[in-house]
């Protein structure tokens, strides 16, 4: 099929995923309310932490906020189109892969569009509500420049977080089950990249800028904005750049899954 | 059904429980893998902000951080991901099978759930072992504090299981219900006290979760453990923790008695 056709033959998938996640009234409201609560709850810790400590690693509740505001935009930016990838370990390990094979679509696509993740709606409410609030309460003075390098910084946290997830779904060609991995990413992305990673030690701050790239979801891109970079052991250049890496790391990723994909072994053949 | 042949079937659902566990051998190590980072991290947070301050609220760094590593997994062994197969056998019609069972439906569940959480045992061990390494455990202030927190920590498991049975319950209405999971599990990650203590909670925020059954799963044995809840407080606790195991039985019978009359069998 034709290449200009893709968008086509993504906005048909995906709304027939969310038609059939419709069909479940209540399951709609409450896994709309799951994504938020999910995300709340992170927020919620961070309030009660902050408002009883005052500081964590130098920063304060405002600028933690902003930064786990852009964190959860970007999240949203991840999820919402991208966010059934997570399902398909399962679908390699039933078999149901075959299928997706059989048809004549990129297998890419009809992996992202298999299930409308429902949730992701509340995670896009909050993500979009949070970082209008916390935006406005961040010591940054807003410029045109400041909210177009915001708007790159959030969609390059998208492509971070799609990035890795799609990574796992290559692996999930060779091993059985990469459920934990995932689980493991989405928790470490929830609850740390909130945080000013700095303060976790040098060796580790670097660990989540290669290893595990988390420091560009938010992080660095935030560092820029809130006049924090010197708090970074990074070249300030490099910091100013790391809205590019979400393209980097989804290339990546998405390289490797092509790569992966034709060691895809049919079970029970 | 006699009642040692009835034992005998709930400990075979129990043993399922846990082989479902422990079959996905890689799985249990990346499990163990996610919980040691989290408790690293958890230790670490805690640690910086704490930095250079003496106690906070009558609490002591040591202690906070205590708390946060043996919170963390405790939580990570009471609300797995996938607690139930419930709602998948709502789903599937596989239900009319475990009807017909001659042991009833409510305990079959039970037995399975309580596998599952015996399979997952040896991942809090690694995580407290982790935890241990770091410096990051105390003991508790005595004898008396130690079993009384076992005994909390029994309750709080079988809050966990009933709130956990509940919420799967919710399937027979609804037939999806990962989006209630979803509210409950991490409604509960905070209002049980696992992400941080009550202490620290501002007073209109601790008075409300104190009226609600989750602090009863986390809070309250830690809190026990780590001596910061002690004599007729603690005592105290573990009662509230029986009462809410009363009311959910209570509870959990009544959803269960409206259940069976909408069971659908889908697919049959």
């Amino acid at each position: 099929m034709a290449e200009q056709t893709w968008l086509r033959q993504y906005v048909i998938l995906e709304r027939a995923a969310l038609r059939a996640q419709l069909q479940y009234r209540v399951n709609f409201w409450t896994t709309l309310m799951g994504g938020v609560a999910y995300q709340g709850t992170q927020l919620l810790f961070l309030g009660v932490l902050l408002g009883k400590f005052g500081l964590i690693g130098g920063w304060g509740f405002s600028e933690v906020a902003f930064v786990f505001a852009m964190r959860l935009a970007s999240h949203a930016l991840y999820v919402v189109p991208f966010g059934s990838l997570r399902l398909t370990d399962e679908m390699v390990r039933d078999g149901e892969f075959d299928r997706v094979l059989l048809r004549p679509v990129n297998p890419f696509l009809q992996l992202v569009t298999r299930m409308f993740p429902l949730m992701s709606l509340g995670d896009a409410l909050l993500g979009l509500g949070a970082l209008v609030i916390f935006g406005l309460q961040a010591p940054v003075d807003w410029t045109p420049a400041k909210i177009g390098y915001l708007i790159l910084a959030v969609i390059g946290g998208g492509l971070v977080e799609t990035g890795i997830q799609t990574f796992f779904c290559g692996l999930s060609f060779v091993a059985t089950s990469t459920f934990s991995l995932r689980i493991f990413a989405d928790t470490s992305i929830t609850q740390f990249s909130g945080y000013p990673l700095t303060m976790f030690g040098r060796a580790t701050f670097y660990a989540f800028c290669t290893l595990f790239p988390m420091a560009f979801i938010s992080f660095l891109p935030a560092t820029v904005l809130l006049g924090r970079t010197s708090d970074v052991p990074l070249p300030t250049l490099l910091t100013t750049l790391s809205p590019l890496a979400g393209t980097v790391v989804f290339v990546l990723g998405y390289t490797f899954f092509t790569k992966m994909m034709p060691r895809y072994t049919s079970p029970g053949s | 059904m006699s009642t040692a042949e009835q034992v005998r079937a709930f400990r075979g659902m129990t043993r399922a429980g846990t082989r479902s566990v422990l079959i996905y051998r890689g799985d249990l190590i990346t499990g163990a893998v996610t919980l040691v980072i989290q408790v690293v991290l958890a230790i670490a947070v805690w640690r910086i902000v704490y930095s250079g301050r003496g106690p906070v609220d009558g609490v002591d760094a040591r202690t906070a951080v205590a708390y946060a590593a043996i919170a963390a997994c405790l939580q990570s062994v009471l609300l797995p991901w996938q607690f139930s197969s419930l709602p998948m056998r709502i789903r599937n019609g596989q239900i009319a099978t475990d009807l017909t069972r001659p042991l009833g439906l409510i305990w079959q569940v039970f037995g399975q759930n309580l596998g599952v959480l015996l399979g997952r045992l040896p991942l809090g061990a690694i995580g407290l072992a982790a935890a241990a390494i770091l410096g990051a455990l105390t003991l508790p202030p005595g004898w008396a504090a130690g079993l009384l927190s076992l005994v909390a920590t029994v309750g709080g498991v079988l809050v966990a299981m009933l709130c956990n049975l509940i919420v799967s319950m919710v399937t027979f209405w609804t037939f999806e219900v990962s989006g209630p999971l979803i509210v409950y599990r991490f409604g509960s990650a905070f209002l049980s006290g696992s992400l941080i203590p009550l202490w620290f909670m501002p007073g209109w925020l601790r008075a409300s979760v104190e009226w609600l059954p989750f602090q009863a799963q986390v809070y309250t044995p830690v809190s026990i453990y780590l001596g910061q809840t002690r004599g007729g407080q603690a005592l105290a606790l573990v009662g509230v923790q029986l009462v809410w195991v009363v009311l959910l039985t209570v509870l959990l019978e009544l959803v269960w008695r409206r259940a069976r009359y909408r069971v659908v069998v889908q697919g049959g």
